[in-house]
């Protein structure tokens, strides 16, 4: 580096030309002073804020220096300093980009180090604190790098390809360098250098240090001819002879070179191209490969092969590959793509789909072999080898991890999901496409696609038709919309293709779900039901890989929601009971990770859950589905509840409804309900003492219609569903709890405290009479409900249960008995037992007299 | 429900010699205790001041031993006070209340404390441990159990109680083992005794009592003949199923123990065969026997839950049983008694 600038200095002002002097002769000690003279000269003409880059220069000298002597210590030292430096001169290294002369000094230096590390035996001599230093460094040192990777790397590339250029030279150019021998070392590296700037200079990059240089290259022109004309030579040379231009670029991707991709004046075709082509490609995946030159590059090709009309099957197969580089540019599978490159993609998708449209003669395929592809030939249909379907798909998982990565609040997320429709389209077409050309795996393979971009959405515009409201105050290009295909019957048509024709497992299965899911969501019960029962899916999901056990139990909470919709509490309750019971629903829906689970889980298991989680806008409202599944549990739980209010082995119907009620007990101060919990529970509570009035209160209101309610499509048939539902149940907690302090109850009064019609109440009391939940007899003629009375009375169900605690008492107590004697019975004889036994015989006494009475 | 243990004064254990010196210590020394009926009417009025539902108040009773009986002649009650003021020394205030009730001239000497209770629910570990302390430094103490449930019904309920002295005994050792209750042969019969109590009030106030009596309406007593039972019943039963639970509980897992127990011996008793089986055999062949290993290390015997609890569980359910059966005989007799009635007046 600063020999570099020595000799660029020679020309630049008459007082270092004399240091020019000097520098060939004098290695090492002197030969940086003229160095910092040419910069501070240049430094203070030049622009005050490049101060810092002379800051930065000073630095390195230091290290360089260090690095000569080889003490550690103090190149970490300055190392540590000029990280700082930099970062201080952060503003200014973005506005003009990284400066050669740093990222040379980080390529050295990692490149000494690794030299020094290798080097055990000198390693052995070092002192202690300079062996220290040393490892600390080079941590330090390759951690740093990695910034700066595809800078070090081009770097690097530069550097390589310029040695070769000069090895070249030299045993071409038999009048070698005039300097003597020691010097002509440092020439070579010197024009190494040089190659390298000017190389840059005719590149985009426009550092600092390219500025200076283009200043003393003007002088050092003369010196530097030679080599041009060498370099002409060998360009000339291999013009001559045919392709020659490839050894020149050596199997090495020459990133800086794009522009020239092809030497002046070779005709370009077909062969050429694809020569080109592979040869871009062989690149592919080898490391330091820089990934976004290779897309520019690629598209440049394809730029190339459209100029000159190399025909459609060339075009065809760059485009695949521009596509599949694309997806390659991130090595991390967690990673998502950059915006810029999602639109690329997705242009590039199009742009591939127009050409295959166009061309009905293009023929592609996975199976088709490089050798047997036709690209160039245009009188034959065209042969080539890849796979459009697998771009597609890799294309919507690109989506969904954008989806993923982006934060759902953002307007950000709203921007992206605006891609859905582009997304949708592309599968759409090439689903026409395959409809004609692919196979039937195919068809099913983009059909599946299609679904699942299906099958979440809600028809409205079938809703709407189905309602009749179609075009009242719709605008035009909306009645327009709505006279496409419904949702169903491209679900429907889509999902039995598969059925039929699929012979994988599993886009069946996943079918079959989105089927059932669609069906749900637009409320067709039986159609949904049917459909599961009939796949026998339950009994074998759990064999399923967690997408698609995810994706069943998206399904199983959609078919809960459309029963409780429909009125069917009882299916709802059972259908939501596994995935509310575990209270992980956030999890098994694959709708957010629980962050009790973190410390079980490692990083990588932690990266795969993530990449399992469905993106936001397909989620389901949680907060509706532990409503629905509490209010469905409620009009369970608790007429049953009042049923069995004596019965010692009762079970509860919903576990986690219960812990929800004994929350709310535990409260000290019970405000009004706040939350969606609180209002059921306090519903619930209404409930019990059948007083559906409240009960209706605490469950429709406006809380609770803006929180869950006005989510259902048909509202208001689910709250005339659910009024109805909490009367009927109302009616029979009511019946429950208070038929032992009624002798006959007129069936008119019930109807009145209910607002139920009498037919219903009286269908409702029936039906309680033939369960025997009800221990009653109708009246017809006075439309009565006349209670027998043979319930037990609390205080004889009391007595009853603590006759079968008693049992359960004695009967351990013989185990231990047993366990003494051996024998088992015989040990009835204790006080406390005749003192029960003598409580058992008053209350039946008190029994018999209250019957006399 | 109870407040821990009682505190007392370290200077009460000095009594308890003169005390033990004026009777034999081994006969009972209280076979009869003598209230003074300010005592009641004091412990009631606490209860109705301070305590409400399964609230339990507590008091110090005064008095002082007269040959075999002992006369509780005053009391005061104990402030409730709750966890949070710290700053209040129990002790402190006990000597305070001591020392000012000597200087007008009252009994001031400690004799036992008084507890109010909830349906007859009061043998609890916490009575227990408070009434061995007292027992233990004052010999004469007793403990009163005043049941303001079945005085709103209008018999008074005071009943007095005291360890008996083989309880004391057990609780002196602190041995609560299966076995150490075993020894002990103590059942849950036998951890109280309960003393006759006789209310004495001096002349005058019989005499305004007997004054009183004459003005009374009979309406005042109607209490007593109340016929509704269920609610009381189904409170106790509540209780005593509570109660059996937990007694179930106990005996599930003393039933694991034993099991557990028995299944190491069975090991110990296979590993002791073995052992003998081997040196049996090196005998023949003229070795050495093995060496002695300390077998209660290799087995170490599980631990064994404490049966004090379980006791006195068992107490307080033969306890709520009594008062079942109290109750119920009583309430058959007033049945009979309306029914008798109902048939004169019909």
């Amino acid at each position: 580096m600063s020999r570099f600038f020595a000799t660029g200095s020679d020309s630049e002002s008459e007082e270092s030309s004399s240091a020019d002097e000097i520098t060939p002769k004098a290695t090492g000690t002197t030969f940086n002073k003229p160095n910092k003279e040419a910069f501070t000269t240049n430094l203070i003409l030049c622009c005050p804020l490049r101060f810092r880059f002379e800051e930065l220069t000073n630095i390195i000298k230091t290290i360089r220096n260090a690095m000569k002597i080889r003490d550690m210590s103090k190149c970490l030292e300055e190392f540590e300093q000029l990280y700082r430096a930099f970062l201080k001169s952060k503003t200014i290294v973005d506005k003009e980009g990284v400066p050669q002369f740093y990222i040379r000094l980080l390529a050295d230096l990692e490149d000494y180090l690794n030299q020094l590390w290798e080097d055990k035996e000198g390693k052995k001599k070092m002192n202690k604190n300079n062996a220290k230093a040393l490892s600390t460094l080079r941590q330090k040192i390759r951690k740093y790098n990695k910034d700066f990777e595809t800078e070090i790397a081009s770097y690097k590339e530069v550097l390589n390809s310029s040695t070769n250029v000069i090895s070249l030279c030299r045993c071409q150019d038999e009048e070698s360098e005039s300097d003597d021998d020691e010097d002509s070392e440092d020439w070579g590296s010197d024009s190494v250098d040089s190659g390298g700037e000017s190389e840059d200079n005719e590149g985009a990059a426009a550092s600092l240090a390219v500025v200076f240089l283009k200043k003393y290259k003007d002088g050092r022109r003369k010196r530097h001819k030679k080599i041009e004309q060498v370099e002409e030579e060998v360009d000339e040379d291999g013009e001559a002879e045919e392709g020659g231009w490839e050894k020149v670029k050596g199997g090495v991707p020459l990133v800086k070179e794009k522009p020239k991709m092809f030497a002046k004046g070779t005709e370009i075709n077909s062969a050429v191209v694809i020569k080109k082509l592979t040869e871009i490609l062989q690149a592919r995946g080898k490391k330091g490969t820089d990934r976004a030159a290779q897309i520019e590059l690629l598209h440049a090709l394809s730029g190339i092969s459209n100029e000159n009309n190399l025909g459609q099957g060339i075009l065809v197969k760059i485009k695949f590959n521009i596509i599949a580089s694309l997806y390659d540019y991130n090595t991390n599978l967690a990673a998502f793509m950059k915006p810029e490159m999602w639109k690329k993609c997705l242009e590039c998708i199009d742009e591939l789909l127009d050409i295959l449209f166009e061309n009905n003669n293009i023929f592609i395929g996975e199976n088709i072999a490089e050798d047997s592809e036709n690209l160039a030939i245009s009188d034959q249909p065209f042969r080539v080898r890849g796979c459009i379907l697998t771009l597609v798909e890799r294309m919507d998982e690109e989506f969904t991890k954008i989806m993923q990565n982006t934060d759902p609040h953002s307007q950000e997320y709203v921007d992206n999901l605006k891609d859905e429709g582009r997304v949708c389209g592309i599968i759409d077409r090439l689903l026409q496409y395959l409809e004609s050309k692919g196979s039937t795996e195919e068809v099913c393979r983009i059909y599946l696609r299609r679904i699942m971009h299906t099958y979440y959405k809600f028809d409205y515009k079938a809703h709407r038709r189905s309602l009749g409201l179609q075009g009242e105050t719709k605008s035009e290009q909306d009645q327009e919309e709505s006279e496409g295909e419904d949702s169903a019957i491209i679900m429907d048509r889509l999902c039995k293709f598969i059925y039929a024709k699929d012979r994988t497992d599993r886009i069946r299965t996943c079918a079959i779900l989105c089927h059932i899911y669609h069906h749900a969501l637009h409320s067709r019960w039986y159609q949904a039901r049917d459909l599961m029962l009939m796949s026998h899916l339950q009994d074998n999901i759990q064999h399923a890989d967690p997408p698609v056990q995810i994706l069943y139990n998206r399904t199983m909470v959609q078919l809960g929601i459309c029963a409780f919709r429909q009125g069917m509490i009882k299916d709802a309750h059972n259908a939501l009971l596994d995935i509310q019971s575990s209270g992980r629903a956030k999890e098994l829906l694959g709708q957010g990770l629980l962050m009790r689970n973190m410390q079980e889980r490692n990083a990588e298991q932690e990266k795969i859950e993530k990449r399992r989680q469905v993106p936001f806008h397909m989620h389901i409202n949680l907060e509706l589905l532990e409503c629905v599944y509490l209010v469905s549990a409620m009009l369970l739980e608790i007429p049953y509840m009042a049923a069995h209010e004596f019965d010692a082995r009762r079970r509860m119907i919903s576990k986690q409804f219960h812990h929800q009620l004994r929350v709310g007990e535990r409260q000290p101060l019970l405000g009004p309900p706040e939350s969606m919990r609180e209002h059921v529970v306090a519903a619930s509570k209404a409930m019990k003492m059948g007083d559906w009035r409240t009960c209706h209160s605490f469950i429709i209101n406006e809380k609770m219609n803006s929180k869950v309610w006005d989510l259902f499509p048909e509202t208001q048939c689910v709250r005339e569903m659910l009024v109805r539902k909490i009367q009927e149940e109302s009616l029979r907690t009511y019946l429950f709890t208070y038929s032992s302090v009624y002798d006959s109850i007129s069936m008119e009064t019930l109807s009145e405290m209910f607002e139920l019609e009498l037919p219903t109440v009286h269908s409702i009391i029936s039906k309680m009479i033939i369960n025997e939940e009800l221990m009653a007899s109708l009246d017809q003629p006075t439309q009565t409900v006349v209670m027998h009375r043979t319930e037990p009375t609390s205080l004889q169900n009391m007595a009853l249960q603590l006759a079968e605690k008693l049992g359960g008492l004695v009967e351990n107590n013989e185990r231990v008995f047993d366990l003494k004697q051996g024998v088992y019975g015989g040990y009835f004889n204790r006080g406390q037992y005749l003192a029960k036994i003598q409580l058992f015989e008053y209350l039946e006494s008190e029994g018999a007299k209250k019957s006399q009475y | 429900m109870c407040f821990g243990p009682f505190p007392l004064h370290q200077t009460m254990a000095s009594r308890k010699e003169s005390a033990a010196s004026g009777s034999s210590p081994l006969e009972t020394p209280v076979k009869q205790i003598q209230i003074d009926g300010l005592v009641v009417l004091k412990i009631i009025k606490h209860y109705q001041e301070e305590g409400q539902g399964s609230e339990v108040v507590q008091g110090v009773l005064l008095g002082l031993v007269v040959e075999d009986s002992l006369e509780i002649t005053n009391c005061f009650p104990f402030p409730q006070h709750t966890e949070d003021d710290v700053d209040f020394d129990e002790v402190q205030y006990q000597m305070e209340m001591m020392r000012s009730l000597r200087h007008v001239n009252i009994d001031h000497l400690h004799v036992g404390w008084y507890q109010s209770t909830y349906y007859g629910s009061f043998v609890s570990r916490a009575l227990l441990d408070s009434q061995f302390s007292y027992q233990h430094a004052i010999e004469e103490s007793v403990v009163l159990i005043y049941d303001p449930i079945k005085t709103a019904q209008g018999s008074l309920c005071l009943k007095a109680y005291r360890l008996t002295p083989k309880l004391m005994e057990i609780c002196k050792e602190k041995d609560f083992s299966p076995e150490g209750l075993k020894k002990a042969c103590i059942g849950f019969e036998i951890m109280f005794e309960e003393v006759p109590i006789v209310i004495k009030n001096s002349h005058l106030i019989n005499v305004l009592l007997l004054d009183l009596q004459e003005k009374s309406t009979v309406a005042d007593k109607h209490e007593l003949l109340n016929l509704s039972s269920s609610n009381h019943l189904e409170k106790s039963l509540q209780l005593l199923m509570d109660r059996v639970d937990d007694m179930n509980q106990d005996i599930g897992k003393y039933n694991t123990y034993c099991r557990n127990l028995s299944k190491q011996q069975q090991q110990k008793q296979q590993y002791l065969q073995r052992r003998q089986q081997e040196n049996t055999q090196r005998q023949s062949r003229g070795e050495p026997p093995l060496p002695e290993e300390d077998i209660s290390k290799m087995f170490k015997p599980p631990q064994a839950p404490p049966r004090m609890d379980t006791l006195l569980i068992a107490g307080q359910v033969n306890n709520y049983c009594q008062n079942i059966k109290e109750f119920t005989s009583q309430n058959l007799g007033k049945l009979f008694m309306a029914e008798a009635l109902q048939g004169h007046s019909s």
